[in-house]
């Protein structure tokens, strides 16, 4: 079954089947794209297996650690009797995905995986090497059970080469390929500058890009294809005008903190309230002269040095004090309305709370509302893109572990139902951990 | 042997400008569609203008931005504003597959090249819009930087110190990624359009597509909604073990959120005594925040006295998540990289061979693995503009230097 759209123009994936073998952030990312645009996304789970980081960071927290924070969130801080159905770690990404269970570590499990292989399009992954050998995934073997197979691996190294088996997270991937070298506060170490996750969203990107290439190749050639992009090479290619640059003049980056290398003054400065910023970027003199004029600072105003871009970089932290002096009397978003009327790049920090009260978002009904059985409604970010003749919407909350086992083995697979019952006996089909997983 | 990648035979119209347009348009060009830049006569692609560059003489051809920016793409220099121009413009519309454009909402309109009228040219484009926050809306007007869309639609407030202000990212890299959904989105509704023959229109914006990414920002806003909670930026440790620690020779980055991960690093550095500790046991336990200035104190003794490539050669066999600290020097020299052959030289007639990242794919069919052609260098200005409209449109060499006199091309 497919949910159905709410307009005439079908999703342009739908009738497109991807076995989704992702945890943690990046993988999940790539298959919620391609969920989001039709395509029918099962995440092949297992009860005997809990992925890190992924239905929250340990299949059953006490709720006292829960209640300490810091651990994924769970409504009402209560991780309740499944709380790998209520991790907001998980849910967040998982709307519009099916969910299914199968230990893979058995034969049985295996001939399993195997109907699957034929009766999809194509697998997205993004695990530890060793953990895709267990399961049984490879290029060899999804391509001779279905020669037009798409398989697509985002290890985080890569599938070859000396870090292939390295653990790490997205986070580490960015320190490998030189980004922590390249973000920071002047004068302070990299242990300052906290944590940089981006890399997870811009692999999970490429591994939807990657599979829409595996989809046209394969409709081109009629073969499948194995199409691998790696999170670590995939984000030393958004660094890529700083590699650039260090191969033209051998130097490395310095910490600039939130200002610009070319335009000034740029920067994040504080509010009226606690932990509250704007960010501010002048690109050019009439810019600046509105600035001034909006803050109503003589200083500023009345120095020709400050006319030139040159002047003011030269000049950027009395700049900054000044612009400071006039934030801290506002409201940040307010201060966003207010330079923004009057033609200034300038935007608050939203928070959480901010986000939802948002105008702009409001106005194009960004937020979506779903209700999970588990949690209750809530509102979740939405189709991240428009398209003028394809109305979109989301679908379905996340998916309970093994919530569509019975439309995968019976109504897709063809199982009966004593060929069910058996794989509840013998451990595949559950919706329920393995009580010695913690 | 000769392989043709993914997306051979794709025509795109690359009217973008800067950085996250042309980042789409790269990626689409590196899974092989033919991307014909359409430039401003004269003065190109600003980007083309914004240092480092590699030599002041040639400053328009050697941006390091620029050059990263425009591989494997052919430039067309053409006045939009002449309608002359826009008859070119669109011929070419109706040979292409896709158009992707990053000017304001209504400019193209008021070029006369908006989507309606071009749809009827040709009604199977994927004509690709993308803007700093939409198409509508009250803030469609307003004026944003990296910066200023990262803080609002990131998970800026979560990034930096928490005693100090919040910390932007690299440069270019919120560019980058709305380019890159960009280019996901568009290839989506390519394998509508080539399936069923219809276009569409695709509104792709740096708010929401920063909103909705998946960082911490995706799930605080769901924690919000459970519990109310507006989060910050955390901790530099925010567990026993996890954040950036100095080695002798730089840094390293150890995440250790999971129970067994912080067993594992309690092992590597020789304090394994903790684990049978009940203050260490169990996950509750450690949450204490004394257990992780504790810790602390014992990891920076162990940091200080080894170097990154000693930690790298441990962490494999401990089990522990983690990853040094690099510079783009480092990078650049490290034998992963190496041995996989990821970076790529690009020779360049204006500076040479110099070295640019690879693709950031590979890709494996029953003949095995598929060398990926060495890219082209990004083009200079109008440098392909005989060929496309001497040799594809098939205008006359007269009409093309009538065009040139008059300031079109």
């Amino acid at each position: 079954m497919i949910f159905p759209s709410n307009s005439g123009k079908n999703l342009p994936l739908e009738g497109i089947r991807i076995l989704d073998f992702t945890v943690v952030w990046a993988g999940p990312f790539a298959t919620q794209l391609l969920a989001e645009w039709g395509a029918e996304v099962i995440r092949v789970e297992s009860t005997k297996f809990f992925p890190s980081t992924t239905r929250g960071t340990l299949a059953r927290p006490s709720k006292e650690l829960v209640q300490q924070g810091g651990i994924g969130g769970y409504p009402n801080n209560d991780p309740g009797d499944r709380p790998w159905n209520r991790a907001a770690l998980f849910n967040v990404h998982a709307r519009n995905k099916k969910s299914m269970t199968v230990d893979l570590n058995t034969d049985e499990g295996q001939e399993i995986f195997e109907r699957l292989i034929r009766e999809s399009d194509g697998l997205i992954e993004n695990n530890a090497i060793a953990t895709m050998e267990r399961a049984g995934v490879s290029w060899e073997k999804v391509s001779k059970i279905n020669p037009k197979f798409i398989l697509v691996r985002m290890p985080a190294f890569g599938i070859s080469g000396p870090y292939k088996s390295y653990r790490t997270f997205g986070s580490h991937m960015e320190s490998v390929v030189g980004h922590y070298s390249l973000f920071g506060y002047p004068g302070e170490t990299p242990e300052a500058s906290g944590t940089s996750l981006f890399a997870d969203p811009a692999s999970g990107v490429s591994g939807a890009l990657a599979f829409m290439a595996g989809l046209r190749q394969r409709k081109r050639t009629g073969k499948g294809l194995q199409i691998e992009t790696s999170t670590a090479e995939n984000f030393a290619n958004q660094l890529g005008p700083h590699i650039l640059k260090h191969s033209m003049d051998g130097k490395d980056g310095e910490y600039k903190g939130n200002r610009n290398s070319i335009y000034a003054p740029q920067g994040v400065y504080p509010c009226n309230e606690e932990d509250s910023w704007l960010s501010i970027t002048i690109y050019n003199d009439s810019q600046w002269n509105k600035l001034c004029s909006v803050l109503d600072n003589s200083d500023l105003q009345n120095n020709v040095e400050y006319q030139t871009n040159e002047g003011r970089m030269r000049n950027h932290q009395f700049i900054d004090d000044q612009i400071s002096r006039w934030t801290k009397e506002h409201n940040s978003v307010e201060a966003m309305n207010l330079l923004q009327d009057n033609g200034i790049p300038a935007g608050a920090i939203l928070n959480e709370r901010d986000a939802f009260l948002d105008p702009h978002l409001d106005e194009r009904e960004y937020w979506e509302e779903l209700t999970h059985p588990e949690t209750g409604t809530f509102l979740y970010p939405g189709v991240l893109w428009k398209a003028a003749l394809t109305p979109n919407e989301l679908r379905r909350a996340a998916p309970r572990l093994g919530e569509d086992n019975e439309y995968v083995y019976k109504d897709l697979l063809k199982y009966n139902n004593e060929e069910y019952e058996n794989f509840v006996k013998s451990g595949h089909i559950g919706m329920d951990y393995d009580e010695s997983i913690q | 042997m000769n392989f043709e990648l993914p997306l051979s035979g794709v025509k795109v119209l690359d009217l973008t400008w800067h950085s996250a347009g042309p980042y789409c348009t790269r990626l689409l060009a590196d899974y092989g569609a033919d991307v014909i830049k359409i430039e401003r006569p004269k003065f190109g692609d600003p980007s083309r203008d914004i240092p480092t560059f590699f030599s002041q003489e040639h400053a328009k051809e050697t941006s390091s931005l620029f050059m990263f920016l425009n591989t494997q793409k052919r430039s067309l220099t053409l006045n939009l504003k002449d309608s002359k121009g826009v008859s070119i413009l669109e011929s070419l519309v109706r040979e292409s597959d896709i158009l992707v454009e990053n000017f304001s909402p209504g400019v193209m309109e008021s070029l006369g090249l908006g989507y309606e009228k071009l749809s009827k040219i040709n009604p199977s484009l994927v004509f690709t819009s993308i803007t700093n926050f939409g198409q509508t809306g009250p803030y469609k007007d307003w004026l944003g930087s990296d910066l200023v869309l990262y803080g609002m639609g990131g998970p800026m407030l979560n990034t930096g110190h928490p005693d100090k202000e919040p910390l932007q990212i690299a440069e270019y890299l919120p560019s980058f990624h709305v380019g890159s959904t960009a280019a996901a989105a568009t290839s989506v509704s390519l394998w509508g359009a080539e399936s069923k023959g219809i276009g569409d229109w695709l509104d792709i914006n740096y708010f929401e597509t920063l909103m909705g990414h998946i960082d911490r920002r995706s799930t605080a806003l769901l924690n919000y909604q459970y519990n109310g909670v507006i989060s910050t930026r955390p901790p530099i440790a925010g567990s026993p073990g996890s954040g950036v620690w100095p080695t002798s020779d730089g840094g390293y980055f150890f995440t250790t959120v999971l129970a067994n991960r912080f067993s594992a690093m309690a092992r590597m550095i020789g304090a394994e005594h903790l684990l049978d500790e009940p203050a260490w046991a169990t996950p509750a336990a450690r949450a204490v925040p004394e257990r992780t200035d504790e810790f602390s104190a014992m990891v920076i003794l162990w940091m200080l006295e080894h170097t990154k490539k000693e930690i790298r050669d441990e962490v494999e066999s401990a089990g522990v998540y983690g990853g040094p600290i690099n510079n783009i020097a480092e990078l650049l020299k490290d034998h992963h990289f190496e041995e996989r052959a990821f970076f790529q030289e690009i020779d360049h007639p204006l500076t040479g061979p110099l070295t640019y990242p690879g693709y950031n794919f590979r890709i494996r069919d029953e003949d095995g693995e598929k060398t990926l052609p060495n890219r082209t260098p990004s083009p200079l200005l109008g440098q392909h503009t005989d060929q496309i409209l001497i040799n594809e449109l098939g205008m006359t060499n007269i009409a093309v230097e009538k065009l040139r006199d008059e300031g079109v091309i």
